[in-house]
């Protein structure tokens, strides 16, 4: 190869790389880089929850469920756009779009393309309830206290 | 000659002052040069235009005069942003006023901004290789539509908060998808385009940062260079379009100086503009709800007038209604000069009687297949009330908003192989989705109350 076009050459893919280095180094910043994980929480004493009831957390956007056996919480964020659900006699109604779910959090009408999460429940050292949203568990599964 | 009448008008003229002067008072200010030195008179016709463009740019002009106020008040914080506006509501002195005037110039723009739309298409003045101008123009619309909903994020209030986690969360639905293909986990659009719009998984002082930033100074100063190109364009292609009899006429022939008869006629547009607005402020109130409260959306949670055809759409499904059935609309805009290319209609109001009748015939199609899906879906359900524990991908592909989009792409590619004309064809696909943004809007505004169920008036909602 000719040195005049070699040296052409490599000063254009330097220059072209160089580019797309700055290009995708500053696009770069646009995106934060997220601590993604989500935190365990606890939500005070077992015997705060009326028993047969769904109680909402506003705080964390659940609802706490406790029957004579146990406690699970289930998130009361609609899977179709982030509303909050309200409770509804026997299921979970969302105020914006009008998905509904069953009281196992299943979707029954609506947009909503999932069923609603259900979160590990759990005791902290001095017995409060804690819930664990970075874990997922199955609708039926409970956390004793009885 | 046929202009005779029109050069005995130009040497009237002259006894005041002569045509070079006039000429010289365009061509040496910069602000001004905007504008040709002549304008043809078919572009001064009031019902040719309506002078909806040049509203638009007044408009942005008092977005802009009354933003800057409202922006040295105002507090971008999650913490303080709510009392701020309040401030300038209560406690400013003309606050209010110039915060009405923000909120009604705003969806001035909106109303405007369709309307523009609606002439331009309709006067096939995307042809004539006008198609990059007409490109500029839909990005415009999309500017004043992502202007208006970045602004209302600001207040934090109820409003704010609510619009802006589903708006996020229509810009994550693209994981609707991909968690049906099972590749959200390798593969996430959807939550690549959230992090970008609000900075975060939640709505929290990162968005509301990051949507302040865009609504004083990414999206103004794009749509500042933007209206300036578009402006810059018409004279590029020669003026404003006009039917083909008139296409040969160049120089002088039957045209007026833009000094100062242009001058004048803009003038009383940006009198007139700044004194609508400025009543309108003065006798009503820019609505501002209670702060917002992450917890309790309210019910129903309903975004400004003009984002409540979408948000119908997406209460079909996420997916199919707040993005692919945009897409595509959105594709079939920028499309239409690349299309069409039949010059001959170029000009007049519908490209004549055919254009008028198939309009007409579009509209009463699109009505009909609309209102009686929607009929269908009030009175008995849809697909998950028929058959439980259907399957999503069913949901996302089979709802109003996708079969209302199959069948206008049906109705058009139908007129194009009956008239075997792109603009008839682009006259109907235009005409059925807009009447159906129309209708979808309706519906959202007025018949739907709380849980986003039908109801034939606000009186019956339920109290809840």
């Amino acid at each position: 190869m000719e040195r005049r076009k070699f040296i052409r050459k490599a000063a254009g893919t330097l220059l072209v790389a160089t580019g797309l280095a700055a290009a995708v180094s500053y696009l770069r910043q646009f995106f934060p880089r997220l601590a993604g994980e989500k935190k365990r929480f606890s939500l005070g004493d077992p015997g705060m929850f009326p028993v047969d009831t769904y109680t909402f957390i506003p705080d964390h956007n659940l609802f706490v469920y406790r029957d004579h056996e146990g406690i699970k919480a289930v998130s009361a964020v609609c899977t179709h756009l982030g509303c909050i659900l309200e409770k509804s006699t026997d299921g979970f109604v969302c105020p914006c779009h009008g998905s509904c779910y069953n009281e196992m959090g299943e979707v029954l009408s609506g947009p909503a393309p999932r069923d609603l999460s259900w979160f590990q429940v759990g005791r902290t050292p001095d017995g409060k309830v804690m819930v664990d949203p970075g874990r997922i568990v199955g609708p039926s599964e409970k956390f004793i206290t009885a | 000659m046929a202009d005779e009448g029109h050069s005995i008008k130009e040497s009237d003229q002259a006894v005041e002052s002569s045509g070079k002067t006039r000429v010289s008072r365009i061509t040496r200010n910069f602000f001004l040069h905007i504008h040709a030195t002549r304008v043809h008179i078919y572009s001064m016709k009031p019902a040719y235009t309506f002078g909806l463009g040049i509203i638009l740019g007044f408009l942005f002009l008092v977005m802009v005069f009354t933003g800057v106020i409202l922006m040295i008040y105002y507090t971008p914080s999650v913490d303080a942003a709510y009392q701020s506006v309040k401030d300038i509501v209560y406690v400013v002195p003309g606050g209010r006023i110039i915060r009405n005037m923000h909120r009604w110039a705003s969806q001035g723009m909106i109303i405007v901004v369709f309307l523009h739309l609606l002439r331009v298409f309709y006067t096939g003045s995307y042809l004539e290789n006008r198609s990059l101008n007409w490109v500029i123009g839909v990005v415009l619309l999309i500017v004043t539509l992502l202007s208006n909903f970045s602004g209302y994020l600001l207040p934090w209030d109820q409003l704010a908060y609510w619009a802006v986690t589903i708006g996020s969360n229509i810009a994550a639905s693209a994981r609707e998808f991909t968690d049906l293909l099972g590749i959200t986990a390798v593969f996430d659009p959807g939550g690549f385009l959230k992090k970008l719009l609000i900075g975060g998984e939640n709505v929290g002082q990162p968005a509301l940062t990051r949507f302040f930033a865009l609504h004083v100074i990414f999206l103004p100063l794009t749509m500042l260079v933007l209206i300036s190109v578009h402006f810059w364009r018409i004279r590029k292609d020669g003026g404003l379009s006009r039917p083909p009899h008139y296409a040969a006429d160049r120089g002088p022939v039957n045209k007026w100086l833009a000094w100062p008869v242009l001058m004048w006629t803009e003038l009383a547009l940006l009198t007139g503009v700044i004194v609508v607005v400025l009543l309108i402020a003065l006798v009503a109130d820019a609505p501002l709800l209670e702060q917002a409260n992450p917890s309790y959306p309210e019910n129903p949670a309903k975004s400004p007038w003009y984002f409540l055809g979408i948000q119908e759409l997406v209460s079909y499904s996420a997916f199919s209604g707040g993005l692919l059935v945009p897409v595509i609309y959105l594709v079939f805009l920028f499309s239409i000069p690349y299309k069409d290319k039949e010059d001959q209609h170029v000009g007049t109001w519908f490209s004549g009687p055919q254009g008028v009748k198939l309009t007409l015939y579009a509209a009463a199609g699109a009505i009909v297949t609309v209102i009686a899906q929607l009929a269908v879906m009030i009175r008995f359900g849809w697909l998950r009330d028929w058959f439980p524990g259907i399957s999503q991908w069913f949901v996302l592909l089979i709802n109003p908003a996708t079969i209302t989009t199959a069948l206008f792409i049906l109705f058009a590619e139908f007129t194009r192989r009956r008239t075997s004309s792109t603009r008839m064809a682009a006259l109907v696909l235009f005409t059925c989705s807009f009447t159906a943004l129309i209708i979808f809007t309706a519906m959202g505004i007025w018949f739907r109350g709380p849980n986003w169920e039908f109801f034939w008036s606000r009186s019956q909602w339920p109290v809840l």
